[in-house]
């Protein structure tokens, strides 16, 4: 029924799109042009910005290159439009994937300072090189020639401008809600996270870039056509702001918004054309209160508003109980850990020195010790976040230390943080899912010429995550983000996230930390589990309880060294593990010491 | 040889501005977390505050200066109270929001001043001083010397002073600095006057080497962040050594490339940041799980 009411409502918007000319004077269809045009661009500042994360503030210099280069190849090198127009998109796929390149190195406000410094030596070039014509830019670029169809008419060229926006639009949506997206997506909530669950960040973000461009080169070879004169005005800082407000007062993560922000700015633009400076001075502080009081923009209001008026308390979910896997079937080969002679030094501090250690196929081992012991930086070192300053970790005896975080999960390490690392502007079938999809990067070149296998792929994901959830007893959260959950959920959210890579070794660290007595002992019961289906597990935790009654083996560190290594009724006993817990064992001889093993 | 000494003591008076600019972006920054785009614009309100005092109410230039200090630092703390509900709390936003701060600046400067733009005479009208033969503009020692006498006065207010201790601690830990009785709000707040302070500063000695003009601060802006990032963003002395090695990399890229001159400098920039993304004297960031 919602379906079909959206498709009536989509049906309506398409026609009244069509018919929209019929309505327009010549001067109003200009300002319609100019708009489809901006709103292009925000789609594809809103892809990179608001859906990867990425701050780029070079989208109007992809807009330039587009421009510039249809412009320079039809007049000075006399190419026809069309061959100039695809050549134009290659120019600034390239240009986008260079301006790209600082962000595998660099985020947030240094990303932001040095896309800023490079489309303002765009704009520095083309004001001085002879071939694009100074600041008097190029005129006289040809119109496009179309069969039957004369582009010269700002009326005709709407319904080409009107095709490829939609084209544009859809294109966008089609990659937030597939699994390209909800990578991106992820890698913006938590790029450590994203990395943990196989998704390589490094070519995510080349691809935010990249996406971006594409996006700037369509809206730049159809501002060629269409005003058929480049300056380097257009193309300047103030219209590279006035295109971040659209998307950040529109809503930067939906895409829908950014349109809506275009359209509205540009209209506000129309009506103040006499006043130019107020119009600056009232969109800049709409930034300014949309950043403060509305971060979602306006396409955030609508579920606002209704989360006021729905202020009766929502029936709460039930967590479900465990579904316990299938016991482990032949070709399942649960991994060897191999940890080496491993030390780590963060400057002055020695985190690690020298942690040798194995861990069986199949077992289950425990690692505990005191605060600041190492733990979790051996954790970071085997799933491939640190490099250890010596030594070398193996897996199945396949050196793996030094490889990046994505390619071990790939290899089929899998993990959970200390401190909670869910993605949390992600539904928890989301999260879910972005840990199951198991496909490179690579593969997305679908998303241009085989649309249809994204769609099946998508698919066969969802399914696969509806079991994930049910086995983990969390199908009534599947809509809901993490952070309305109770800690212990969370918890649960992402061992089943972790579990969705069917690793071959499972790394816990302090899976147990604020969980109630129930919840330990359901997580007890999760991980035999997880072990009898074939996954060798390593499990840091303090609640020494879990850890005797779990572990096969415990390793105990101290002070960044191994100091026991054994079965559970080992080392309780060994007097060093005694000594690091309890202090010196001269002082405490005297009292009798009785570790129950439960 | 004298051409290049020249171009060096040019783009070290240059760079000395860049370094009031990039010390206001890194004290903000190191005391609040916040990466103030604005800056710039706040840079260029200075600038014609301080000329308009010193043009059209005769005061003398070290008076205009003074008040223009004062009324800038009242654009710094307008700013930080308007964001302060994100303090701490969303990176990105908050840089957004000072983008719009910079939009509305730009445009009241225009309307408030005209989109022209105006020359401001230098206040200290002697010939060039010749020393050995290279020929240096006094007022560009005045800079040099004003600018360094600013950056002293910083570091012994955030080293000698009990205010400038607190802080320090906000910059290193807000949560334990509310623990031990500092209150955060207000110590950000004066971080914020004293950036928009520098940044008037800034604008105002700029005046006489530049033309005064609406759309100045963002050349400004991004160079003096462009200096603080070189640095390490967040360090003091890093701030003015990446100001003072931007100026003088700006001198040298007018003089060889003219019109090209900002494409070399932000392509440099960018490769430079690309290999040591924590700048000179940055602390290499650890990423925690």
């Amino acid at each position: 029924m919602r379906y079909r009411y959206r498709l009536a409502t989509l049906g309506l918007a398409g026609v009244a799109a069509w018919l929209l000319p019929y309505g327009l004077d010549s001067y109003a269809i200009h300002v319609v042009d100019v708009m489809l045009l901006f709103a292009i661009l925000a789609v594809g500042l809103g892809l990179a910005m608001g859906i990867a994360g990425q701050i780029n503030l070079a989208q109007v210099a992809f807009f330039g290159v587009g421009a510039y280069a249809t412009a320079i190849l039809t007049t000075r090198a006399g190419l026809g439009f069309w061959t100039a127009a695809a050549l134009a998109m290659v120019a600034t796929a390239v240009v986008g994937l260079v301006v790209g390149i600082p962000a595998l190195r660099m985020q947030s406000h240094y990303l932001g300072i040095v896309t800023l410094g490079l489309a303002l030596a765009f704009t520095n070039w083309v004001t001085n090189a002879q071939i694009a014509g100074g600041a008097e830019g190029i005129t006289a670029i040809p119109a496009p020639r179309f069969p039957g169809v004369d582009l010269s008419s700002e009326y005709l060229f709407y319904y080409l401008e009107l095709i490829l926006f939609a084209a544009a639009l859809a294109f966008g949506l089609f990659v937030v809600h597939t699994p390209l997206g909800r990578r991106m997506r992820a890698m913006r909530d938590d790029a450590l996270a994203a990395g943990a669950v196989g998704a390589e960040v490094p070519m995510l973000r080349m691809t935010a870039f990249l996406v971006a461009s594409l996006y700037g080169g369509v809206a730049g070879v159809l501002y060629a056509g269409l005003i058929r004169y480049v300056a380097p005005d257009t193309f300047s800082i103030g219209n590279m702001f006035l295109l971040l407000a659209m998307v950040i007062i529109g809503g930067r993560q939906n895409l829908v918004g950014c349109v809506v922000g275009a359209v509205g700015l540009v209209v506000v633009r129309e009506l103040l054309i006499d006043y130019p400076t107020y119009a600056q001075v009232a969109y800049g502080s709409v930034v300014v209160l949309t950043v403060v009081f509305a971060p979602t923009g306006l396409a955030g209001l609508p579920s606002r508003i209704r989360a006021v008026l729905r202020r009766r308390a929502p029936v709460t979910p039930a967590l479900g109980a465990f579904e316990p896997y299938p016991a482990a079937t032949a070709g399942v080969e649960p991994s060897v850990l191999t940890v080496d002679g491993v030390s780590k030094q963060f400057r002055g501090l020695r985190a690690l020195s020298n942690v040798s250690l194995s861990v069986a196929a199949g077992e289950i081992r425990g690692i505990v010790g005191p605060n600041g012991s190492g733990k979790t930086t051996l954790f970071n070192i085997v799933s491939g976040f640190y490099r250890p300053s010596v030594g070398r970790v193996l897996l199945d005896g396949r050196v793996i230390s030094g490889a990046r975080p994505y390619r071990l999960a790939q290899a089929g390490i899998a993990r959970t943080f200390q401190n909670l690392r869910l993605f949390r502007d992600l539904t928890v079938a989301d999260n879910i899912l972005v840990a199951l999809d198991r496909t490179r990067t690579t593969w997305t070149w679908r998303y241009l010429f085989w649309p249809i296998g994204i769609v099946r792929h998508d698919r066969s994901l969802r399914a696969e995550a509806d079991r994930v959830l049910g086995r983990f007893g969390l199908a009534d959260f599947a809509g809901i983000r993490p952070g309305a959950l109770s800690y212990g959920i969370q918890r649960r959210v992402e061992v089943a996230r972790a579990m969705a890579r069917a690793p071959r070794l499972l790394l816990l660290d302090e899976p147990a930390a604020g969980l109630n007595g129930e919840e330990v002992r359901q997580l007890g019961e999760i991980v035999r589990s997880i072990r009898a289906s074939g996954v060798t597990v390593v499990i840091i935790e303090h609640n020494m309880g879990l850890v005797m009654s779990l572990c096969d083996r415990i390793t105990v560190l101290a002070g960044g060294a191994v100091i026991a290594d054994g079965t559970p009724a080992e080392v309780v006993t060994a007097p060093q593990v005694i000594e690091a817990y309890l202090g010196d064992s001269a002082m405490s001889h005297d009292v009798p010491i009785t570790v129950e093993v439960t | 040889m004298q051409v290049t000494i020249q171009t060096f003591i040019g783009g070290m008076s240059l760079g000395a501005i860049y370094a009031l600019v990039a010390m206001g972006f890194s004290l903000v920054y190191r005391t609040m977390g916040l990466v103030n785009f604005a800056h710039g614009n706040v840079v260029m309100v200075g600038a014609y505050l301080a000329s308009t005092f010193f043009l059209s109410t005769r005061l003398p230039f070290a008076l205009a200066m003074v008040v223009a200090i004062g009324a800038t630092g009242v654009v710094g703390v307008v700013i930080e109270r308007a964001l302060r509900p994100l303090e701490n709390k969303d990176f990105d936003l908050m840089l957004i929001g000072t983008i719009g701060f910079g939009i509305v600046l730009e445009a009241l400067a225009i309307i408030i001043w005209g989109a022209t733009g105006h020359a401001v005479p230098s206040p200290v009208p002697v010939p060039p001083l010749d020393i050995l033969g290279v020929r240096v503009r006094t007022y560009d020692l005045m800079v040099l010397g004003i600018a360094a006498a600013a950056t002293a006065a910083l570091m012994l207010f955030l080293q000698r002073t009990k205010r400038g201790a607190a802080m320090q601690a906000v910059a290193m830990d807000h949560e334990a600095a509310t623990a031990v009785g500092i209150h955060v709000g207000r110590s950000n707040a004066i971080a914020f006057v004293i950036g928009a302070a520098l940044a008037a500063l800034a604008g105002g000695l700029v005046g006489p080497m530049l033309y005064v003009n609406p759309s100045m601060g963002g050349s400004l802006g991004i160079k003096g962040f462009a200096g603080a990032v070189l640095g390490g963003f967040g360090s003091i002395p890093g701030a003015i050594i990446g100001g003072l090695v931007i100026g003088v990399l700006d001198s040298f890229a007018a003089g060889h490339f003219q019109g090209y001159s900002e494409l070399v400098l932000f392509v440099v920039f960018t490769v430079i940041i690309m290999i040591r993304p924590t700048g000179i004297f940055g602390e290499k960031t650890v990423n925690r799980a």
